[in-house]
């Protein structure tokens, strides 16, 4: 697992989360509106990434593979911690 | 409809099980103030809305719930793994575990299931955007005052000063 490229992807998933929450308050913000679009141009590049690895992201994307079913191999999040450092519980 | 991302908003990874944690987390998941509620009530108010802000506001934030949700379920589950019978016994999880092993089930820490009683739906876009305010208040302040799994909580409690915050845009103009 490239857990590099998962934490990627988180950081930009909240980004533009983020930047729709506001839109949803301010929907005429064209600096906004321009910032998402950058964002989700640069997220795409690397879902694509992620599926080509491990398969799909979301159960509707394409699975590049095309040989098997692999929406269920790639880890389950409940499951893996994707490196990031936590406090010991 | 809703899709699945495979991922958790806030990564989620205890170290070490610990049932007796597990029974307090849990009430984050089905308690008066847990996620569980906390999705329920913006996804069930969002129809009598207004504006377009407000349905994309609760639709949102509804929706980010769930997420939250799965956060707290994943620590439930990562502080159950591999319980011996003495641990659990000790615990004192074996009372949860008689009647759901480890599955997890959304209940209070005093293990009171989840009621629909702990959300109000009103129809009413200012009763409802002050009830939705009150209850993100409620867990900005108790999701820190867990003793442990201190992380991935006060990243929720943030989240929901960020909802408090956002609900109190439409509501005070």
């Amino acid at each position: 697992m490239d857990k590099q490229l998962v934490r990627r992807i988180h950081a930009y998933d909240f980004a533009i989360l983020e930047m729709g929450m506001y839109l949803n308050t301010h929907p005429n913000d064209t600096c906004a509106l321009q910032k998402r679009q950058e964002l989700q141009a640069e997220r795409a590049a690397l879902v694509m990434e992620y599926e080509e690895k491990y398969g799909p992201y979301v159960v509707t994307d394409k699975d590049v593979r095309g040989d098997c079913w692999t929406w269920i191999n790639s880890p389950w999040p409940w499951e893996c911690d994707w490196g990031y450092n936590h406090v010991a519980v | 409809m809703w899709q699945y991302e495979k991922k958790l908003q806030y990564p989620v990874k205890i170290a070490n099980p610990n049932p007796k944690y597990a029974q307090i987390i849990i009430t984050q998941y089905g308690g008066p103030d847990g996620e569980l509620g906390a999705s329920m009530r913006y996804l069930s108010q969002r129809y009598s809305m207004p504006h377009s802000e407000l349905k994309g506001l609760l639709t949102d934030i509804g929706t980010e719930e769930l997420a939250h949700l799965e956060m707290v379920c994943a620590m439930v589950y990562q502080l159950t793994r591999n319980l011996t019978p003495d641990e659990i016994v000790k615990s004192g999880f074996d009372k949860y575990f008689v009647d759901h092993t480890t599955g997890i089930y959304p209940i209070a820490a005093s293990a009171v299931p989840w009621r629909a009683e702990y959300i109000g739906v009103k129809g009413d876009v200012i009763t409802d955007l002050h009830e939705d305010m009150a209850a993100d208040a409620t867990t900005t302040k108790e999701q820190p005052a867990f003793p442990r799994g201190r992380k991935p909580l006060i990243s929720l409690a943030f989240r929901h000063f960020e909802c408090f915050r956002k609900n109190g845009i439409p509501a005070t103009i």
